[in-house]
Protein backbone atom coordinates (compact mmCIF):
# COMPACT_ATOMS: atom_id res chain seq x y z
CA UNK A 1 0.00 0.00 0.00
CA UNK A 2 2.58 2.59 1.20
CA UNK A 3 4.94 1.28 -1.99
CA UNK A 4 2.03 1.88 -4.55
CA UNK A 5 1.22 5.58 -2.46
CA UNK A 6 4.82 6.32 -2.71
CA UNK A 7 5.08 5.57 -6.76
CA UNK A 8 1.47 7.33 -6.70
CA UNK A 9 3.13 10.54 -5.15
CA UNK A 10 6.41 10.32 -7.72
CA UNK A 11 4.34 9.94 -10.63
CA UNK A 12 2.40 13.17 -9.52
CA UNK A 13 5.41 14.68 -9.07
CA UNK A 14 7.36 14.51 -12.65
CA UNK A 15 3.68 14.99 -14.14
CA UNK A 16 4.39 18.35 -12.75
CA UNK A 17 7.62 19.13 -13.30
CA UNK A 18 6.71 17.78 -17.15
CA UNK A 19 4.34 20.23 -17.27
CA UNK A 20 5.97 23.26 -15.76
CA UNK A 21 8.81 22.52 -18.30
CA UNK A 22 6.22 21.94 -21.20
CA UNK A 23 5.04 25.26 -20.54
CA UNK A 24 8.48 27.01 -20.32
CA UNK A 25 8.89 25.69 -24.16
CA UNK A 26 5.31 26.42 -25.14
CA UNK A 27 5.90 30.47 -24.03
CA UNK A 28 9.61 30.41 -25.42
CA UNK A 29 8.25 29.22 -28.89
CA UNK A 30 5.27 31.32 -29.17
CA UNK A 31 7.50 34.12 -28.30
CA UNK A 32 6.73 37.38 -30.65
CA UNK A 33 9.28 38.10 -33.07
CA UNK A 34 9.48 41.36 -34.97
CA UNK A 35 9.30 39.90 -38.90
CA UNK A 36 12.19 40.14 -40.34
CA UNK A 37 13.49 41.52 -44.17
CA UNK A 38 11.81 39.76 -46.69
CA UNK A 39 9.31 37.75 -44.57
CA UNK A 40 5.39 37.65 -44.68
CA UNK A 41 3.84 41.05 -42.63
CA UNK A 42 1.09 39.14 -39.71
CA UNK A 43 -2.63 39.94 -40.66
CA UNK A 44 -4.45 41.94 -38.90
CA UNK A 45 -7.50 43.79 -38.66
CA UNK A 46 -8.13 46.30 -37.01
CA UNK A 47 -11.13 49.15 -35.22
CA UNK A 48 -10.54 52.79 -37.22
CA UNK A 49 -9.62 55.21 -34.17
CA UNK A 50 -12.18 57.58 -35.87
CA UNK A 51 -15.44 56.55 -37.37
CA UNK A 52 -16.93 53.36 -37.72
CA UNK A 53 -15.73 50.10 -39.05
CA UNK A 54 -12.45 48.37 -38.99
CA UNK A 55 -9.13 48.21 -41.69
CA UNK A 56 -7.76 44.80 -42.82
CA UNK A 57 -3.70 44.47 -44.07
CA UNK A 58 -4.81 42.09 -46.51
CA UNK A 59 -7.34 44.95 -47.96
CA UNK A 60 -3.96 46.73 -49.48
CA UNK A 61 -1.91 44.20 -51.05
CA UNK A 62 -1.40 44.66 -53.95
CA UNK A 63 0.22 48.30 -53.11
CA UNK A 64 3.20 49.30 -51.05
CA UNK A 65 1.76 50.15 -47.37
CA UNK A 66 4.12 52.17 -45.10
CA UNK A 67 2.65 51.02 -40.95
CA UNK A 68 3.37 53.16 -38.34
CA UNK A 69 2.90 52.19 -35.01
CA UNK A 70 3.02 55.58 -32.24
CA UNK A 71 1.17 56.24 -29.32
CA UNK A 72 -0.21 59.80 -27.82
CA UNK A 73 1.94 59.38 -25.02
CA UNK A 74 5.46 59.19 -27.05
CA UNK A 75 7.34 62.54 -27.31
CA UNK A 76 9.18 61.46 -30.52
CA UNK A 77 5.96 60.08 -32.24
CA UNK A 78 5.08 64.34 -31.87
CA UNK A 79 8.11 65.08 -34.03
CA UNK A 80 7.52 62.50 -36.34
CA UNK A 81 4.05 63.03 -37.08
CA UNK A 82 4.35 66.34 -39.23
CA UNK A 83 7.24 64.24 -41.69
CA UNK A 84 4.63 61.33 -41.99
CA UNK A 85 1.77 63.42 -42.86
CA UNK A 86 3.95 65.45 -45.33
CA UNK A 87 5.46 62.06 -46.64
CA UNK A 88 2.57 60.88 -47.09
CA UNK A 89 0.53 63.36 -49.24
CA UNK A 90 3.75 63.26 -51.76
CA UNK A 91 3.50 59.69 -51.48
CA UNK A 92 -0.52 58.85 -51.89
CA UNK A 93 -0.15 59.90 -55.29
CA UNK A 94 2.04 56.83 -56.21
CA UNK A 95 -0.56 54.41 -54.78
CA UNK A 96 1.63 54.33 -51.34
CA UNK A 97 -0.79 53.62 -48.53
CA UNK A 98 -0.12 55.04 -45.08
CA UNK A 99 -1.56 53.18 -42.15
CA UNK A 100 -0.86 54.60 -38.26
CA UNK A 101 -1.45 51.75 -35.80
CA UNK A 102 -1.90 53.50 -32.27
CA UNK A 103 -1.15 51.06 -29.26
CA UNK A 104 -1.75 51.04 -25.81
CA UNK A 105 -3.18 54.69 -25.89
CA UNK A 106 -6.15 55.82 -24.24
CA UNK A 107 -8.64 56.09 -27.80
CA UNK A 108 -9.95 59.66 -26.71
CA UNK A 109 -6.07 61.22 -26.20
CA UNK A 110 -5.13 59.48 -29.27
CA UNK A 111 -8.21 61.16 -31.38
CA UNK A 112 -6.35 64.56 -29.78
CA UNK A 113 -2.86 63.79 -30.94
CA UNK A 114 -4.62 63.08 -34.70
CA UNK A 115 -6.77 66.38 -34.68
CA UNK A 116 -3.82 68.31 -33.03
CA UNK A 117 -1.00 66.91 -36.20
CA UNK A 118 -3.47 67.13 -38.55
CA UNK A 119 -3.27 63.66 -39.73
CA UNK A 120 -4.95 62.63 -42.39
CA UNK A 121 -3.81 59.28 -43.22
CA UNK A 122 -5.95 56.22 -41.77
CA UNK A 123 -5.38 55.76 -38.08
CA UNK A 124 -6.32 52.25 -36.31
CA UNK A 125 -6.36 51.73 -32.72
CA UNK A 126 -4.56 48.33 -31.28
CA UNK A 127 -5.68 48.91 -27.71
CA UNK A 128 -4.54 45.62 -26.38
CA UNK A 129 -1.54 45.81 -28.24
CA UNK A 130 -2.56 41.92 -29.64
CA UNK A 131 -1.27 43.70 -33.43
CA UNK A 132 1.63 45.42 -32.36
CA UNK A 133 2.92 42.66 -29.94
CA UNK A 134 2.98 40.41 -33.50
CA UNK A 135 4.85 43.09 -35.20
CA UNK A 136 7.68 42.26 -32.30
CA UNK A 137 7.32 46.38 -31.15
CA UNK A 138 8.95 46.86 -28.32
CA UNK A 139 9.11 51.19 -28.35
CA UNK A 140 6.94 53.89 -30.24
CA UNK A 141 7.49 54.72 -32.85
CA UNK A 142 8.45 52.06 -34.94
CA UNK A 143 8.00 51.58 -38.99
CA UNK A 144 7.54 49.23 -41.19
CA UNK A 145 7.80 49.70 -45.07
CA UNK A 146 5.80 46.72 -46.40
CA UNK A 147 5.77 45.75 -50.98
CA UNK A 148 2.78 44.97 -52.76
CA UNK A 149 3.39 41.60 -51.75
CA UNK A 150 3.14 42.29 -48.36
CA UNK A 151 6.53 41.64 -47.43
CA UNK A 152 8.25 43.43 -45.21
CA UNK A 153 11.16 45.83 -46.91
CA UNK A 154 12.13 47.38 -44.18
CA UNK A 155 11.85 47.90 -40.12
CA UNK A 156 12.47 51.28 -38.55
CA UNK A 157 12.99 51.23 -35.25
CA UNK A 158 12.91 54.45 -34.39
CA UNK A 159 11.68 57.80 -35.50
CA UNK A 160 11.89 58.55 -39.41
CA UNK A 161 12.92 61.67 -38.33
CA UNK A 162 16.19 60.43 -37.04
CA UNK A 163 18.76 61.30 -39.46
CA UNK A 164 19.57 56.97 -39.63
CA UNK A 165 17.00 56.61 -40.87
CA UNK A 166 15.09 59.58 -42.90
CA UNK A 167 17.20 57.62 -46.59
CA UNK A 168 16.23 54.42 -45.20
CA UNK A 169 13.06 55.09 -45.28
CA UNK A 170 12.55 56.91 -48.71
CA UNK A 171 14.74 54.23 -50.18
CA UNK A 172 12.20 51.58 -48.83
CA UNK A 173 9.31 53.10 -50.01
CA UNK A 174 11.23 53.38 -53.65
CA UNK A 175 12.20 49.43 -53.16
CA UNK A 176 8.50 48.56 -51.99
CA UNK A 177 7.08 50.68 -55.34
CA UNK A 178 9.13 48.90 -57.44
CA UNK B 1 -29.21 92.43 -10.34
CA UNK B 2 -26.50 91.45 -13.13
CA UNK B 3 -23.57 91.42 -10.59
CA UNK B 4 -25.44 88.86 -8.47
CA UNK B 5 -26.36 87.06 -11.31
CA UNK B 6 -22.34 86.89 -12.92
CA UNK B 7 -21.55 85.96 -8.75
CA UNK B 8 -23.91 83.66 -8.76
CA UNK B 9 -22.94 81.91 -12.05
CA UNK B 10 -19.09 81.78 -11.46
CA UNK B 11 -19.53 80.67 -7.89
CA UNK B 12 -21.67 77.64 -9.90
CA UNK B 13 -19.33 77.20 -12.06
CA UNK B 14 -16.53 76.78 -9.56
CA UNK B 15 -18.32 74.74 -6.92
CA UNK B 16 -19.63 72.64 -9.64
CA UNK B 17 -16.54 69.84 -9.86
CA UNK B 18 -16.58 69.97 -6.07
CA UNK B 19 -19.97 69.53 -5.58
CA UNK B 20 -20.33 66.28 -8.18
CA UNK B 21 -17.88 64.39 -5.96
CA UNK B 22 -17.39 65.82 -2.52
CA UNK B 23 -17.09 61.65 -1.41
CA UNK B 24 -14.75 59.80 -4.28
CA UNK B 25 -15.74 56.77 -4.62
CA UNK B 26 -12.40 55.04 -4.88
CA UNK B 27 -8.85 56.75 -4.70
CA UNK B 28 -5.86 56.37 -7.27
CA UNK B 29 -3.62 54.95 -4.56
CA UNK B 30 -5.77 52.19 -4.61
CA UNK B 31 -6.54 51.22 -8.64
CA UNK B 32 -2.61 51.90 -8.75
CA UNK B 33 -2.31 49.01 -7.12
CA UNK B 34 -5.28 47.20 -9.19
CA UNK B 35 -4.42 48.22 -12.88
CA UNK B 36 -1.05 47.34 -14.98
CA UNK B 37 1.12 49.59 -17.21
CA UNK B 38 0.63 48.41 -20.44
CA UNK B 39 4.05 48.81 -21.46
CA UNK B 40 5.98 47.86 -18.79
CA UNK B 41 4.33 44.74 -17.40
CA UNK B 42 4.45 45.98 -13.84
CA UNK B 43 1.39 47.81 -11.61
CA UNK B 44 0.68 51.57 -12.15
CA UNK B 45 2.67 52.27 -8.61
CA UNK B 46 5.85 50.71 -9.82
CA UNK B 47 6.14 52.27 -12.72
CA UNK B 48 6.82 56.11 -14.06
CA UNK B 49 6.54 55.56 -17.86
CA UNK B 50 4.90 57.76 -19.85
CA UNK B 51 2.18 55.22 -21.01
CA UNK B 52 1.70 54.77 -16.96
CA UNK B 53 1.45 58.16 -16.62
CA UNK B 54 -1.23 58.89 -19.01
CA UNK B 55 -3.69 56.36 -17.25
CA UNK B 56 -3.06 57.81 -13.72
CA UNK B 57 -4.07 61.13 -15.05
CA UNK B 58 -6.97 59.32 -16.49
CA UNK B 59 -7.83 57.55 -13.57
CA UNK B 60 -7.32 61.05 -10.81
CA UNK B 61 -9.59 62.28 -13.21
CA UNK B 62 -12.04 60.07 -13.27
CA UNK B 63 -11.89 59.71 -9.31
CA UNK B 64 -12.69 63.65 -9.17
CA UNK B 65 -15.64 63.07 -11.17
CA UNK B 66 -16.73 60.53 -9.09
CA UNK B 67 -16.93 57.37 -10.75
CA UNK B 68 -16.38 54.00 -9.20
CA UNK B 69 -13.65 51.57 -9.32
CA UNK B 70 -15.33 49.41 -11.21
CA UNK B 71 -16.56 51.91 -13.78
CA UNK B 72 -12.67 52.90 -14.18
CA UNK B 73 -11.69 49.29 -14.77
CA UNK B 74 -14.32 48.79 -16.89
CA UNK B 75 -13.75 52.10 -19.13
CA UNK B 76 -9.75 50.78 -18.82
CA UNK B 77 -10.54 47.22 -20.21
CA UNK B 78 -12.54 48.61 -23.08
CA UNK B 79 -9.70 51.29 -24.15
CA UNK B 80 -7.00 48.07 -23.52
CA UNK B 81 -8.13 44.96 -23.20
CA UNK B 82 -8.51 42.50 -19.50
CA UNK B 83 -4.60 42.39 -20.08
CA UNK B 84 -4.84 46.01 -18.15
CA UNK B 85 -6.28 44.39 -15.31
CA UNK B 86 -3.60 43.26 -12.21
CA UNK B 87 -6.22 40.46 -11.27
CA UNK B 88 -7.64 38.20 -13.57
CA UNK B 89 -11.74 38.29 -13.98
CA UNK B 90 -13.66 35.87 -12.24
CA UNK B 91 -15.30 34.13 -15.08
CA UNK B 92 -14.55 31.93 -17.80
CA UNK B 93 -10.94 30.54 -18.25
CA UNK B 94 -9.23 33.14 -15.81
CA UNK B 95 -11.20 31.12 -13.04
CA UNK B 96 -8.50 28.86 -13.09
CA UNK B 97 -5.94 31.97 -12.02
CA UNK B 98 -8.19 31.72 -8.78
CA UNK B 99 -9.06 28.38 -8.48
CA UNK B 100 -5.66 26.59 -9.19
CA UNK B 101 -4.01 28.02 -6.35
CA UNK B 102 -6.38 27.07 -3.47
CA UNK B 103 -7.21 23.81 -5.12
CA UNK B 104 -3.35 23.27 -5.30
CA UNK B 105 -2.68 24.52 -1.26
CA UNK B 106 -5.73 22.29 -0.08
CA UNK B 107 -4.04 19.09 -1.95
CA UNK B 108 -0.93 19.98 -0.11
CA UNK B 109 -2.40 19.90 2.71
CA UNK B 110 -4.18 16.78 2.69
CA UNK B 111 -0.45 15.34 1.36
CA UNK B 112 1.17 16.93 4.52
CA UNK B 113 -1.96 15.42 6.60
CA UNK B 114 -2.00 12.11 5.33
CA UNK B 115 1.84 12.15 5.47
CA UNK B 116 1.65 12.77 9.36
CA UNK B 117 -0.55 10.60 10.22
CA UNK B 118 1.38 7.79 8.21
CA UNK B 119 4.35 8.69 9.68
CA UNK B 120 2.92 9.14 13.62
CA UNK B 121 1.47 5.42 12.98
CA UNK B 122 4.67 3.92 12.30
CA UNK B 123 6.50 5.22 15.02
CA UNK B 124 3.92 4.03 17.49
CA UNK B 125 5.02 0.84 19.86
CA UNK B 126 2.98 -2.06 19.05
CA UNK B 127 0.84 -3.08 21.68
CA UNK B 128 -0.43 -6.12 21.11
CA UNK B 129 -4.02 -6.84 22.83
CA UNK B 130 -3.00 -10.50 23.98
CA UNK B 131 0.03 -11.83 25.18
CA UNK B 132 1.18 -14.37 22.54
CA UNK B 133 0.79 -18.09 23.04
CA UNK B 134 3.94 -19.52 24.25
CA UNK B 135 2.91 -22.73 22.06
CA UNK B 136 2.86 -25.28 24.97
CA UNK B 137 0.31 -27.59 26.28
CA UNK B 138 -1.75 -26.56 29.37
CA UNK B 139 -0.06 -29.44 31.53
CA UNK B 140 3.74 -28.18 30.75
CA UNK B 141 2.51 -24.79 31.51
CA UNK B 142 1.07 -25.50 35.04
CA UNK B 143 3.72 -26.81 35.56
CA UNK B 144 6.29 -23.94 34.10
CA UNK B 145 4.43 -22.13 36.23
CA UNK B 146 5.10 -23.92 39.52
CA UNK B 147 8.65 -23.90 39.16
CA UNK B 148 8.82 -20.64 38.37
CA UNK B 149 7.00 -20.00 41.61
CA UNK B 150 9.22 -21.74 43.80
CA UNK B 151 12.18 -19.21 42.07
CA UNK B 152 10.41 -16.05 43.54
Amino acid sequence: MTRRLKATAQLVALASVAGLLALLVWSVVHQQHAPGVGSMAPAFTLRRLEGTGSVSLASYRGKPVVLNFWASWCEPCKTEAAVLERDWTSYRSRGVVFLGVDYHDLGSDARRFVSAHALTFPMLEDGSGNVTSRYGISQVPETYVLNRQGRVVAHLRGPITDPGFAGEFRDAIVKAAA
Amino acid sequence: MLRFAAVVAVALAFAGPAAACAHPRTSLNYLQGQVMCPTCHTTLDMSDSQAAQQIKGFIAKRVAECWTAKQIESALVANYGQGILAAPSHKGFDLLAWWLPIAGVLVGALLLAFGVWHWSRRREPEEPDEPPASGLDEETERRLDDLLTRFD
